[in-house]
């Protein structure tokens, strides 16, 4: 794998030397979950036809899509040692938002800023919470998701909203390019532009090192706090872009939407190799557990596999995979 | 004279002190405590509010402001010690207002169950939809629907819910009567509408020769008829028949569209208007037989959308 790692100022030399191995074992990682879930994908296949049909493979990318895209904000966050428990919250009280906007009457742009504008308002309070306030990422969070679901509560009175919208708003969540539903070319792109910020930009490098040894990555340097701040702002504002996508799909903002999903966020993240120890992780490997996850979950459906063991089956598979992979790595002499 | 009404009031005060209840309209205060403020109980207080106005009690509702069961104990703490003389409750944990409510019973308060029931309670008599009885209901209309004959799946909300697996056990014993109707799947979708959509695409993708399908909670009547609308699944429009549980507005579109043939709406004015009528008949010391009261469901179509009651 390319490391850019080569332009680093003398001055970052510990952390970046970090990073560099760091680098090497979560480009494993990514690989061998991308195996699986090839493996997982065949394995299907073989039990069922219509898995591999292309109405199905794109329905299944756009239904792990927005679990996807928050996980790109969440592996961020990861890196650094955080956590982000507040996700589903900042989802649902954007798309709640985006749809109270359009019922007021406001246009499309106004609608979904306003939606983008609570997602930054979400990352900003738990970046500051963390950083100015120094509460652990795990409890500022923690309060933020039960604001938001409190607020959604406090606004829908438990009914959706769902408002009369624009044509060309409806495009962002249940629009094609081509074959491929929007918002899974949203996901790729979001993956794409991520993946480099992560592995080509002094940005990048700044988010693992201050995950990999805060005080080290101080000492060279780092500004540690406007790091975090800038990863809980990236992650709140993915997560209510999610939401407005999942919104768009929809047509209708669900007084619970996005309750529970921080938990297939985190998921996915650390299927695709993060370490929630921080300094551990990629962008492409959390889209991958993402769909990893989706794919088992459209199996298990496809396959007409009793409903009550899914969930274990679920767990199993997940448990399967990613043992597989750490076991792999422990053959290769990778550490950890 | 004055001796003779000093007498009267002395008699009516031992009167009341004997039965333990009061015997004027006017001095009856009923409080009704739903679940949390959700629009089902706004129609329950409707219900409740027209009942007492009717019978010239006074009314109470009183709302959590959150679905944990201490919530409710201590609701129903303050109005014991307020003395009100009945109380209706839609039990959020069956189990941890047992207690209170046998407290309530005991300090003279007559308490009834309505919607959601706390059945070991103690609780004069429950008053809602029996949801089995419901699932009877929707597997029948959708046996007629199929003309006796076809696969079918069920997608329902959380899977522990023990109401709608009730409704579950309704349904199947009703298509116990058709041989040739076979339940091919059950779905859990934890009442998330987004997995409920995916849900519903996998099984339909999933099973091609699919003709039925019935939405147990409150998402799977806007997930189904939001699937049909795709392009993807414009041929399997009339051909799966759904039923779906339920009246919220997108549900209700369903219908109109014609991706939903049914949705079972429960009468939640109704509950409301009987939890009342039947608290004060219990105060007066006029009702008769105590038995719980199933309120049913109305099966809402095309034919019905326009003017169905509640």
């Amino acid at each position: 794998m390319p490391v850019s790692g080569n332009k680093t100022a003398p001055s970052e030399k510990p952390a970046s030397q970090f990073w560099h191995s760091a680098a090497q074992l979560r480009h494993v990682r990514e690989v061998n979950v991308l195996v699986a879930l090839i493996i997982v994908g065949a394995l299907i296949s073989l039990f069922t036809p219509y898995f591999l049909t292309t109405n199905n493979l794109m329905g299944v990318s756009r239904a792990f899509s927005l679990t996807a895209i928050m996980s790109i904000g969440m592996v961020m966050v990861i890196i650094t040692g955080g956590i982000d428990l507040s996700v589903g919250s900042a989802m649902g009280l954007a798309g709640l938002v985006t749809a109270l906007c359009f019922d007021a009457g406001f246009s499309s742009a106004i609608s979904v800023s306003a939606g983008i504008g609570v997602g930054m308002v979400f990352g900003v309070t738990n970046g500051l919470l963390i950083t100015a306030i120094g509460l652990p990422p795990f409890i500022a969070t923690l309060g933020t998701l039960s604001i938001g679901r409190g607020l959604m509560y406090m606004i829908t009175h438990g009914v959706p909203v769902t408002p009369d919208t624009p044509e060309s708003f409806s495009v962002l969540g249940q629009g094609y390019l081509g074959p491929v539903p929007v918002p899974v070319v949203i996901m790729l792109v979001l993956m794409v532009v991520f993946a480099l910020i992560m592995t080509r930009t002094r940005f990048g490098r700044h988010v693992y090192a201050t995950g990999g040894n805060e005080h080290a990555a101080r000492l060279s340097g780092v500004k540690t706090d406007r790091v975090k701040l800038a990863v809980y702002t990236l992650s709140s504002t993915i997560a209510a872009l999610a939401g407005i996508i999942g919104f768009s799909r929809y047509l209708s903002a669900e007084p619970a939407s996005g309750f529970g999903s921080e938990l297939d966020v985190i998921a996915a993240a650390a299927i695709g190799g993060a370490s929630l120890a921080g300094g551990v992780g990629s962008v492409t490997g959390a889209v991958v557990g993402a769909a990893l996850v989706g794919v088992i979950a459209n199996g298990i459906v496809l396959l007409n596999i009793n409903t009550y063991a899914q969930q274990a089956i679920t767990g199993g598979v997940i448990l399967i995979a990613v043992s597989l992979d750490v076991i792999r790595n422990k053959l290769k002499g990778g550490s950890g | 004279m004055r001796t003779l009404t000093k007498i009267a009031s002395a008699a009516m005060v031992s009167i009341a002190m004997v039965t333990g209840t009061v015997a004027f309209a006017q001095d009856i205060t009923i409080a009704v405590v739903p679940k949390v403020a959700v629009p089902f109980f706004d129609d329950c207080n409707t219900g409740a509010q027209e009942a007492a106005t009717a019978l010239g009690v006074k009314y109470q509702w009183v709302v959590p402001q959150n679905t944990q069961g201490a919530t409710q104990v201590k609701i129903v703490e303050d109005l014991i010690s307020r003395n009100v003389s009945g109380i209706a409750i839609s039990v959020n944990e069956p189990k941890s207002v047992e207690g209170i409510i046998k407290q309530a019973m005991d300090a003279g308060i007559k308490v009834v169950t309505f919607d959601s029931d706390s059945a070991n309670s103690g609780r004069s008599l429950y008053i809602g939809t029996i949801n089995k009885q419901a699932g009877v209901t929707m597997g029948n209309s959708m046996a007629e629907a199929l003309g006796g004959k076809g696969k079918i799946a069920i997608v329902t909300g959380q899977l522990g819910a023990s109401n709608l697996n009730e409704r579950i056990d309704g349904v199947k014993e009703a298509l116990a009567a058709f041989p040739d109707i076979e339940i091919v799947a059950t779905e859990g979708t934890e009442d998330d509408l987004a997995k409920a959509v995916s849900v519903t695409e996998a099984l339909l993708r999933g099973n091609p020769d699919l003709s039925g399908i019935f939405g147990m909670s409150q998402v799977g009547g806007p997930a189904v008829a939001k699937v049909l609308a795709q392009k993807e699944f414009a041929d399997r429009k009339g051909v799966i028949k759904v039923f779906a549980f339920d009246d919220l507005p997108d549900t209700i579109q369903g219908v109109k569209d014609g991706y939903i043939n049914g949705i079972m709406v429960q009468r939640p004015v109704t509950m409301g208007r009987l939890a009342v009528e039947s608290l004060v008949a219990q105060i007066k010391g006029e009702a008769g037989e105590l038995a719980d009261i199933d309120t049913g469901v109305t099966v809402v179509n095309a034919d019905n959308i326009g003017d169905y009651t509640k």
